[in-house]
């Protein structure tokens, strides 16, 4: 409270100097008026009476200084002195100030963006209260990369869930479900079990969560609706909770709304959330049940170490029932929650941060070199101002001033930047970047920056600040004190020299990687291909003869149109489909005992119709493709493609060979017809599993719900895709069409590689340009200063070739050194992005030698224009300068 | 630093500073800085030399933890000057300032007598 109370005098002296100094003054006037007159009443003369009266009172002046030190705010007064002494030098020398505050606005502001982005994969909080303890947990097995858990397993565990606070499950993915009112629309369904928003600490902004009776079988159907279903379709309004609506025909009871901010712990954008109903009896007697994605909240204090081991007895009991060549593939496994959502995308999203970092110490080398020049420029002045008694600390802080302002205009520029690199991130951007969409700037971020800001000033700001005038300098002998500035401006290029090194070197591999992936057969051709994804509702498509009614006819009437060569159907699409899988061990061959021991690993297979081969060019290396007859019920014929052919009858020809699928004794033995060549299935980096085809048709086993539609053409693509659109739009006009090229789907699979390659060349472009800003200011500078030495060497007969020579070793010199510094960082460096690499090497001679070459070569021209200076010096002009 | 450090010239300790300061003007109203400064002078028999000056920064320091407050007026001899009077807190700070003041010349005035005794 007294303290308060002090201050607030203070800051009311502080900002009433000029008032109180003048009351101050009449006060201590006052004071000695009346000492002087008592003296003069006592009998002393004038001069006496006031000579006194100063005994008596003491120094006036020093009295005065004592007081305003004690009235006001020194601290701020000194460093509101600074801050103006700062200011006047900036805007003095507006070359340097801009130059400054450009560099430091390139390293911050991308810092600033890189980091808004990676801030949501790598540090921010989840959208959930204590989201630490949130662990996605379950087993792994080789077709499955996120844990799961089956229904029986999961029921049992759910009596006696050890570890864990709280426990919920969700049915795998959404399911596509169509509000059937009027305004029919496509949504994303989420089945969730009754404890999913509990278990993730949710509260709906409205209403209710599910209970435990509408969580079961036959209950009458509930729904909550996400915050963005409420607000475009119920306009926001709260009497939502009255309504009903009906979801694929059937009424179900709207009961909460989501809140804003809620997200899927899967990521996947879910419009409704539906009651999961498990019904324990169904699960148990069709055991091992269904597949779930499951997640549990941990008890406090436990780790998600203790975590698996205390899982562990559970885990063996759940797979004690699974055949044995399944138990050895499958894992236990507990990842929190983070890790699940960004597993993939941490690697990447530190690589970028500690690249973007490195940019940012360029930036500030550039600064720190700006201002030592400027320092040795003004060394005089230092010196005077020390000669007359600034300690050196008040130089120090003088200096650090100066760096702190540049450094806070260096950070307000820099969130400009900022703002308009993260939308070039959020525009250019692949798909599945997590939370990419949210990045912008806020509090966090814009606190971030500051730091940043701050930090960069202080990092650029030591040496100049350490940089103490000599006493010599005083006396002229300027030279030697220009040699130690020189060196340390020196060291601070190679630093330069060897980050841009490192760069350039983590550049090069992401770039050859991502040529090898743009160029990697795919084992199709891509041209001129036309593909249309069809998802058909449940609710007016119910029976799979309607389903297989819509495909045929649409494939009929597409095959009409003159400019399309063929027109192909099939339930998924290399590379990146998700095709349907079984495993290698569940495939009999006709008179041979089991193929595999264990599960022999997945096997992908697909349906498709006789053109696929043809459509999407894919050779049939023997035997034949399908033909019309084959679509026929009665006929069985199979293709595998080569892996799997040479996998199950190595040697030997396949074609004319029986085999039965599925592990089922009383399917049918299909005729293997013949075999084609591989394609990439999983993506471009793997060769992915080997696959099987089987014809398309309407068959129990096949899924007709959705599918693609395959088109060749020899005509425009865009005018056949309108002609596709509008076939489809005659057969059913509310079905919603997505219609791609077999390039534009090709294309987005190499876009994250692309994205990470771009952004670190960016970069080191960044960094490279900076540190030639940087040579070229250094070697500038010297030569400048060694105008009069050159000037000396030139009449004594130095020849201007040998200046040039002089000149530009010591920028070699430089080169050299940041050379074998930034290999050593890079050679530690670059192992890191192995992981993001396709055939490519991380420590690859060719782009190391190709790294320092390009550094070499910007030094030399950086260098180039300030030596050409020095050659031209005239020794007389050199020699009367100064 | 601060002038009431330096003792070696009859100055006199800060904390005993205000202690006189805040007791005169209870004693005697309302006064100017020169009035304190006399009245100290005259109270201590002269035997303490105070450095005049050094009253402005105590008063100060006093105004500022709301002890003391202060007005401009017109002095005896009809010049302007301004008058520092007690605030209620500077009373009660002084008779806290009072008793530890006896409390420790109690205790410095025992000891001394025990060294002595010894």
């Amino acid at each position: 409270m007294e303290r308060l109370r002090v201050f607030f005098s203070r800051a009311w002296g502080f900002l009433h100097k000029r008032r109180l100094d003048e009351q101050l003054r009449e006060e201590l006037q006052a004071h000695l008026d009346a000492l002087i007159e008592e003296n003069i009443r006592s009998g002393m003369t004038a001069e006496e009476a006031r000579a006194a009266a100063l005994r008596e009172f003491g120094g006036v002046e020093q009295t005065k200084e004592i007081y305003r030190r004690q009235r006001g705010l020194p601290f701020l007064d000194v460093a509101l002195q600074d801050l103006r002494f700062a200011l006047r030098g900036l805007v003095r020398r507006p070359g340097f100030a801009i130059a400054s505050v450009l560099t430091l606005m390139l390293g911050i502001g991308a810092t600033t963006a890189v980091f808004s982005v990676v801030d949501r994969i790598l540090f921010r909080s989840l959208p959930y209260p204590h989201d630490d303890r949130l662990v996605s947990f379950g087993l792994l097995a080789p077709i499955e990369r996120d844990e799961f858990t089956l229904g029986a397993g999961y029921i049992d565990f759910r009596k006696e869930p050890g570890p864990f606070e709280a426990i919920t499950s969700m049915a795998p993915g959404t399911t596509d479900c169509d509000i059937t009112e009027q305004d029919p629309v496509r949504l994303n369904c989420a089945q969730v079990e009754q404890t999913f928003l509990p278990t993730f600490g949710t509260e709906p902004l409205l209403g209710r969560n599910f209970t435990v009776e509408e969580d079961r079988k036959d209950a009458l159907r509930a729904a909550i609706l996400s915050y963005g279903l409420w607000k475009s379709r119920f306009g926001g309004n709260p009497d939502v909770l009255r309504k009903t609506i009906s979801l694929d025909g059937k009424t179900a009871q709207i009961i909460g709304v989501l809140p804003a901010r809620f997200e899927m712990p899967t990521l996947r954008a879910a419009d409704i959330l539906v009651p999961q109903a498990l019904d324990e009896t169904e699960q148990r007697q069709s055991a091992p049940g269904v597949v779930l994605r499951t997640f549990a909240r941990m008890k406090p204090g436990v780790d998600v170490r203790q975590a698996t081991a205390a899982l562990q007895p559970w885990f063996e009991l759940t797979v004690s029932g699974a055949p044995p060549e399944f138990r050895k593939e499958i894992h236990l496994s507990v990842r929190t929650l983070r890790e699940r959502q960004t597993s993939d995308a941490r690697l990447a999203s530190w690589i970028l941060l500690g690249s973007v970092f490195a940019v940012l110490l360029v930036a500030c080398t550039n600064v720190a070199n700006l201002l030592l020049a400027r320092a040795t420029v003004r060394e005089r002045e230092l010196a005077v101002r020390a000669a007359l008694g600034a300690s050196r600390a008040r130089l120090a802080r003088q200096s650090l001033t100066e760096s702190l302002l540049l450094g806070l205009l260096g950070g307000v520029a820099g969130c400009g930047l900022a703002a308009i690199l993260i939308r070039v991130f959020v525009s250019i951007a692949p798909e599945g970047i997590p939370r990419l969409q949210q990045a912008g700037l806020d509090l966090r971020v814009g606190v971030f920056t500051l730091v940043v800001a701050l930090a960069s000033a202080l990092i650029f700001g030591v040496a100049p600040a350490l940089y103490r005038p000599s006493a010599e300098i005083m006396m002229g002998k300027e030279q030697i004190s220009a040699r130690r500035g020189g060196s340390l401006r020196q060291i601070l290029v190679v630093a330069e020299i060897a980050i841009s090194i490192v760069l350039l070197a983590s550049a090069g591999p992401l770039l050859r990687s991502l040529w090898k992936l743009q160029n990697a057969p795919t084992g199709m051709e891509t041209e001129n291909v036309l593909i249309e994804q069809i998802s058909l509702g449940s609710h007016n498509y119910k029976e799979a003869a309607q389903q297989f009614a819509f495909f045929t006819d649409l494939e009929a009437r597409l095959k009409r149109f003159p400019g399309i060569t063929s027109v192909a159907l099939s339930d998924s699409i290399p590379p990146a489909g998700q095709m349907r899988s079984t495993i290698l061990a569940a495939v009999e061959v006709a008179g041979r005992s089991a193929l595999a021991e264990g599960t022999g690993g997945p096997v992908g297979w697909r349906a498709v119709t006789p053109d696929y081969f043809s459509a999407l060019a894919i050779p049939i290396l023997e035997g034949r493709g399908f033909r019309q007859e084959d679509r026929l019920p009665t006929e069985n014929p199979i293709i595998l493609d080569e892996t799997l052919a040479r996998r199950i009858f190595p040697g030997k020809s396949a074609v004319g060979k029986q085999l039965r699928l599925f592990k089922t004794p009383d399917g049918p033995w299909r005729t293997v017809v013949g075999v084609a060549a591989n394609v990439k299935n999983d993506g471009l980096q793997t060769d992915g599993d080997p696959e099987f085809y089987l014809p398309w048709k309407n068959d129990p086993l096949i899924n007709l719900h959705a599918g693609y539609v395959i088109v060749r053409t020899r005509m425009n693509p865009a005018s056949v895709a309108s002609w596709m659109r509008s076939e489809t739009g005659s057969l059913d006009a509310t079905l919603p069409v997505n219609i791609e090229t077999m390039s534009q789907r090709v294309g987005k699979l190499a876009e994250r590689p692309r994205f990470n390659a771009m952004l670190l060349c960016l970069f080191a472009g960044i960094a490279v340009l900076l540190a030639a800003v940087g040579i070229y200011g250094v070697i500038g500078f010297l030569v400048v200063e060694r105008t009069r030495e050159i000037g000396v060497r030139l009449a004594l007969g130095a020849t201007p070739q040998s200046i040039l020579k002089m000149v530009l070793s010591g920028v070699v010199l430089c080169t050299i050194g940041g050379a074998m510094l930034g290999l050593l960082g890079a050679w530690f460096c670059t192992r890191l992005l192995e992981s993001l690499l396709f055939e490519a090497r991380a420590h690859d001679p060719v782009v190391f030698a190709l790294a320092i070459f390009a550094l070499v070569a910007v030094a030399l021209v950086a260098a180039w224009v300030p030596a050409r200076r020095a050659m031209r010096v005239d020794p007389m002009m050199a020699l009367r300068y100064e | 630093m601060s002038p009431f450090h330096g003792q070696g010239h009859g100055e006199v300790l800060q904390g005993t500073l205000d202690l006189m300061v805040l007791k005169t003007l209870e004693a005697m109203g309302p006064l100017h800085g020169y009035g304190i400064a006399q009245r100290i002078q005259q109270a201590s028999k002269d035997l303490l030399k105070l450095n005049q000056g050094t009253l402005y920064p105590a008063l100060l320091r006093l105004e500022q933890r709301g002890w003391v407050r202060s007005k401009w007026g017109m002095s005896e001899n009809n010049r302007k000057a301004r008058y520092y009077s007690l605030t209620a807190a500077g009373r009660r700070q002084l008779v806290t300032e009072a008793a530890r003041w006896e409390r420790m010349a109690a205790v410095i005035t025992g000891m001394l007598a025990g060294t002595e005794g010894a």
